[in-house]
């Protein structure tokens, strides 16, 4: 209930009896303030170290969380739940590590005084007139399992205190005089009581519903309770709770916005508090909104049954006043079957730590305005000296819209008056006086101001309209933009990087986004583009927090309730699967609860299911590569299976026809088959070169060795290792008498051409002629090799040099590989050279297609034959 | 022609027929070439059927398979198979639709023409024309369902004595396991192996003169069981 009751020693006393049970006790921190018998009971427990943690040049000893962590221990002892951390910690608050601790399974044992409950801050405000500023939100409070009250009497606190047993810190001394009145701690002894009493009857009540008794609780009770953006705002919301403790009900915070009145930062700001806290203490949140604030709040309070509305009445609010009335006015008014709960903002002492709501129009506004009916003044004065008679008026009231269009509702207001007490001033008899001479001009005058103020009004409200009107047609805009781009990429990479520069875009500065590899988010794009990579470099810090984001799915950095110091706001990036990464834009650039923020997290989540989508994109196209790389291997193993085979039956076949007859055949018969063997030999001697030749591009093991090298050698020797197969089909070359240089290598190129070469005599028939010419373009020299072959079908041409891709003939079977064209297109473009197939070249429709041509182009080298010379 | 067998070899490749051809001949029979399915078939169809074929399965226009079906449909003469060794299920796919047996490539020339002289001889003999088989110091009266071994009576059980006679009358055949366990215990069990394992292993122990090295109940590894009688 109060510091010096003995709850460290209570909690250290209760956990040694544990321990010597036998279960693993375990103390994460305990202060003892140097107190004997505190320390003694300290003493058989295991203690973790502290960790130290620099601030401000003095070393602060903190709690070690992940140390905790690590540990393990069944039950953790951690004094002082509301504790602040020292900045650079983990998390702001000890409660903080104290969640994340029972989050890992560890039971935890905690110390906390009743005036650092969240909702009972005020309360105890009022009694004592000490603000405290350590507090532990209601809903961490009502997470434990079980409270126990350290109760003593306050003339025995007090005793105690005067003997020097309880530890009051120098600084704080002067208040704690103040604060340990018997009055005081009477009161905090009966809150400590009550909420003690009040966590029971929870209890009590909770197991009564569970177990289908009756109860005697309230039933039905609904709480709605209103905010704005003005300082009231958290006051109502601890308000709604206490009301709600009390009813044992349910309770909504609810922010109506208004879209001709938007928020001003310092506004939304308090409002995004209060909805924080509200949910810290256990209310459901709810924005909505309207132009009608009573209607829209008598709205959802009858759809919901709401029985209590809990209402604020600020000093000098003018949004809570309508047309004169306030707020509360309209509602007691019209609503039906709720009771209405006003608080107001007379709490003692209240020195307001915000500025003063700045949501006004700008002063430039208001410039405006009296720019206007100036330049109106004027403009009268000359038209009322050329023109007599003209209805000046009519001036006035153009001056009045031109101030509301151009600077809204209030401003226009303003002009309104000035407009009346000018031109009632300046142009009605008697002139120069604020008097009226005419009972007609009195009506003229008064016609004028209520014509002006609701022209104005209207003009202002429509340009205030048109404005928010703009912003939301602006933020859909790039939302959409965001969405083309987003769903354009391809890879995650992509993605990240049209993220970051579309969430930079929207909060106007730096924007960053990581994505996990191999299990730790690294940053894989920002905007602007910063650094070496363009990608901006992180602080520690700022990694931490934005691992936390990845690791818990929650916010973290700046503007959060994790590393708030770090200077930037990490969201976890959550697509509808699973979290893709991690987005931060940096602090300071939007406010919590801000349109800018609504926009930002819009687009985020955009993100997230453009990055899901690129990461499924390049599962499919893996798992693609590797089905070809299956089938690959299929055509490998058929390959094999009968390329191989064929010619090994073939030459067994022979041999043993040989062996078994070889006596009984004529000469001819035998030679055949003896030359069958040899050709055989040799084919399986290529296939076997070819699937060699396969394997060194496969695995990368080609090495080339390029060389000045002249094309026409190589044609030549690649046409003489061909020779035998011609049979009765000619070769006819074509060779230029000059022709530049290539680089290349002379080895690879001649197995490219012969390749190719064998290619044209498989399908072309006997008879036929094969053409091999050389010629040379500015910057290549072409080799060409041409057949008479049936051609290769449309379809095919694209596929004709992959791996294992043959043309089936109907009838006589190539005796292909099928790998023969690949690898001399993996040889020529391991030369730096191009090769592309054209099919049919030679005749027409009527006598049939066909012929195929193979191009193979390579650079010149540097110094051509010309210059050798 | 004359009166030599004549034999349909039906290949793509010609090189199996360049050595084919002179071997068959030399073999004393006439030798018949078709480089497709489709020419094959029509050598079956229209002239005097051949008296035995040889059959490529792996043909460029049209399935082996569905070759297979097509001639067994028009020809009743003995059709040889040849397969690569590691196409398991084709050969006994292949035995299944009425293949008389099979000869792995690459072959030696020996090796074929045996096989291909066991399947016309087994053609040519009606089923259970041959009473009494006689096999080493095995003798089996497939009329009066009695086996002596040595001259002395092996006693078998009834199962045993199906199953051993299934294999004796294939007469130097592959029997696929299918087909052997459609035959002995039926289509419901057409899939367990292991009750021919098992009978298998109890016949080589009474009949086999070394059972660890079995004579005449052979394996196909993969594929079925074969009678091997003296001569081969």
């Amino acid at each position: 209930m109060a510091p010096g009751v003995g709850k460290t020693y209570e909690m250290l006393s209760s956990g040694a009896r544990r321990a010597a049970e036998g279960l693993e006790v375990v103390v994460g921190v305990v202060e003892t303030h140097g107190r004997k018998d505190t320390e003694a009971l300290v003493g058989p427990l295991e203690v973790l170290p502290r960790k130290p943690i620099e601030y401000r040049g003095r070393v602060l000893m903190e709690f070690d969380i992940d140390a905790a962590l690590a540990r393990r221990p069944k039950l953790l002892l951690v004094d002082e739940y509301a504790h602040s951390n020292a900045p650079g910690s983990r998390h702001p608050k000890r409660w903080q590590d104290v969640e994340e601790i029972l989050a890992a399974g560890i039971d935890v044992w905690t110390t906390l005084n009743i005036q650092h409950l969240e909702s009972l801050v005020e309360v105890v405000w009022r009694i004592t007139g000490v603000r405290q500023q350590e507090t532990v939100p209601d809903l961490a409070f009502a997470r434990a399992e079980a409270i126990e009250v350290i109760d003593i009497t306050p003339e025995e606190l007090r005793e105690r205190l005067a003997a020097g047993k309880v530890y009051v810190p120098e600084t704080a001394r002067l208040a704690s005089d103040r604060f340990f009145k018997v009055e005081n701690l009477t009161a905090l002894r009966e809150l400590a009581l009550r909420r003690a009493a009040q966590t029971v009857d929870d209890a009590l009540i909770g197991h009564m519903r569970r177990t289908g008794i009756e109860g005697p609780w309230a039933a039905g009770e609904r709480i709605l309770v209103l905010i704005g953006g003005d300082p009231l705002a958290t006051s109502l919301v601890r308000a709604g709770r206490r009301l709600a403790d009390v009813m044992d009900a349910r309770w909504t915070v609810m922010h109506i916005e208004r879209p001709n009145q938007p928020m001003s930062p310092a506004e939304a700001g308090r409002a995004a508090a209060a909805f924080k806290l509200a949910e810290q203490l256990g209310a459901s949140v709810m924005n909505l909104s309207a132009d009608d604030l009573p209607g829209a709040v008598l709205q959802y309070a009858n759809r919901n049954n709401i029985t209590q509305l809990v209402i604020g009445r600020a000093k000098g609010r003018r949004w809570r006043v309508l047309f004169g009335r306030s707020l509360a006015h309209v509602l007691l008014e019209r609503a039906s079957g709720a009771a209405l709960h006003v608080i107001t903002d007379a709490t003692p002492g209240d020195s307001e730590p915000l500025p003063r709501p700045g949501r006004r129009p700008s002063p430039t506004g208001y410039a405006i305005a009296l720019g206007a009916v100036a330049v109106a003044v004027g403009l009268a004065t000359v038209i009322d000296r050329t023109a007599s008679g003209a209805n000046l008026a009519m001036i006035f009231l153009l001056a009045v819209l031109i101030t509301g269009l151009s600077a809204g509702f209030g401003p226009a207001i303003l002009a309104a008056g000035l407009a009346a007490v000018s031109y009632n001033f300046f142009f009605l008899e008697p002139r120069l006086s604020f008097a009226i001479g005419h009972a007609t001009d009195l009506l003229t005058f008064a016609v004028f101001f209520v014509v002006a103020v609701i022209a104005g009004s209207l003009a202002g409200r429509l340009r205030d309209q048109a404005r928010a009107t703009s912003r939301r047609a602006a933020a859909i805009g790039s939302l959409l933009t965001a969405s083309r781009s987003l769903s354009a990429v391809a890879t995650r990479a992509a993605a990240a990087k049209a993220l970051a520069e579309q969430a930079a875009a929207a909060v106007g500065g730096a924007a960053v986004v990581l994505l996990p590899e191999n299990g730790e988010i690294q940053p894989a794009a920002s905007a602007p583009l910063q650094g070496d990579a363009g990608v901006k470099a992180l602080s520690t810090g700022a990694m931490a927090a934005a691992r936390w984001a990845w690791e818990k799915g929650e916010p973290a950095g700046a503007g959060t309730g994790t590393m708030p110091q770090v200077g930037w706001s990490f969201w976890p990036l959550q697509g509808l699967k699973a979290r893709s990464g991690v987005a931060g834009v940096e602090a300071g650039l939007i406010m919590p609860g801000s349109d800018e923020e609504r926009l930002l997290l819009a687009l985020l989540d955009q993100g997230a299911v453009g990055l899901e989508r690129a990461e499924l994109a390049s599962a499919s196209a893996e798992a693609q590569a590797l089905r070809r790389s299956d089938q690959l291997r299929a055509a490998l193993l058929n390959s094999i299976s009968h390329d191989l085979r064929t010619p090994l039956s073939t030459v067994l076949g022979a041999a043993t026809t040989l062996l078994d007859y070889g006596d009984g055949l004529k000469t001819p018969v035998r030679r055949d088959l003896l030359q069958s063997i040899r050709e055989e030999a040799d084919r399986l001697n290529r296939y076997v070169g070819d699937l060699l030749d396969m394997t060194r591009l496969e695995g990368g093991g080609l090495a080339t060795r390029l060389q000045t090298t002249d094309v026409r050698d190589v044609l030549g020797a690649a046409i003489d290792r061909v020779q035998r197969r011609l049979g009765k089909r000619t070769l006819a070359r074509d060779f230029p008498a000059e022709l530049s240089m290539v680089e290349a290598d002379p080895t690879l190129l001649e197995q490219a051409v012969v390749n190719i070469l064998e290619n044209a005599i498989l399908y072309s028939p006997d008879d036929t002629a094969i053409e091999v010419a050389a010629y040379e373009d500015r910057a290549n020299v072409v080799i060409s090799i041409e057949d008479e072959g049936q051609g290769i079908p449309g379809p095919e041409l694209e596929r004709v040099f992959d791996k294992f891709r043959r043309v089936e003939q109907p009838s006589d079977r190539g005796q292909g590989i099928g790998l023969g064209l690949a690898i001399s297109k993996g040889f020529i473009e391991a030369q730096g050279g191009r090769i592309a197939a054209a099919s049919p070249i030679h005749g027409d429709l009527a006598t049939g297609l066909r012929g195929t041509r193979v191009l193979i182009s390579l650079p010149k080298a540097i110094a051509t034959h010309h210059m050798l010379l | 022609m004359s009166g030599r067998p004549r034999v349909l070899v039906i290949d793509d490749e010609p090189q199996i027929h360049r050595f084919l051809t002179p071997a068959l001949e030399a073999e004393g029979f006439e030798p018949l070439r078709a480089l497709t399915g489709a020419a094959g078939l029509a050598e079956l169809g229209h002239r005097i059927a051949p008296d035995a074929v040889i059959l490529d399965l792996g043909l460029p226009d049209l399935d082996g398979q569905e070759v297979l079906l097509k001639a067994r449909a028009v020809y009743a003469g003995p059709i040889l198979i040849l397969s690569a060794r590691e196409k398991e299920t084709e050969k006994i796919t292949a035995l299944d639709n009425g293949a008389d047996d099979y000869v792995e490539k690459p072959f030696s020339i020996g090796e074929l023409l045996a096989r291909l002289r066991v399947a016309m001889r087994n053609k040519l003999k009606a089923v259970g024309a041959e009473p009494v088989v006689r096999a080493g110091a095995l003798e089996i009266d497939l009329v009066k369902r009695r086996v002596l071994k040595a001259g002395e009576p092996v006693r078998l059980s009834p199962r045993e004595y199906d199953l051993l006679a299934e294999v004796v009358k294939g007469g130097g055949r592959v029997l696929t396991q299918r087909q052997l366990l459609t035959k002995i215990w039926g289509p419901a069990n057409a899939n367990d192996v292991q009750y021919l394992r098992t009978y298998m292993a109890q016949l080589r122990q009474k009949l086999e003169p070394d059972h660890a090295n079995p004579r005449h109940l052979v394996t196909e590894p993969g594929v079925g069981y074969r009678f091997m009688g003296d001569e081969e």
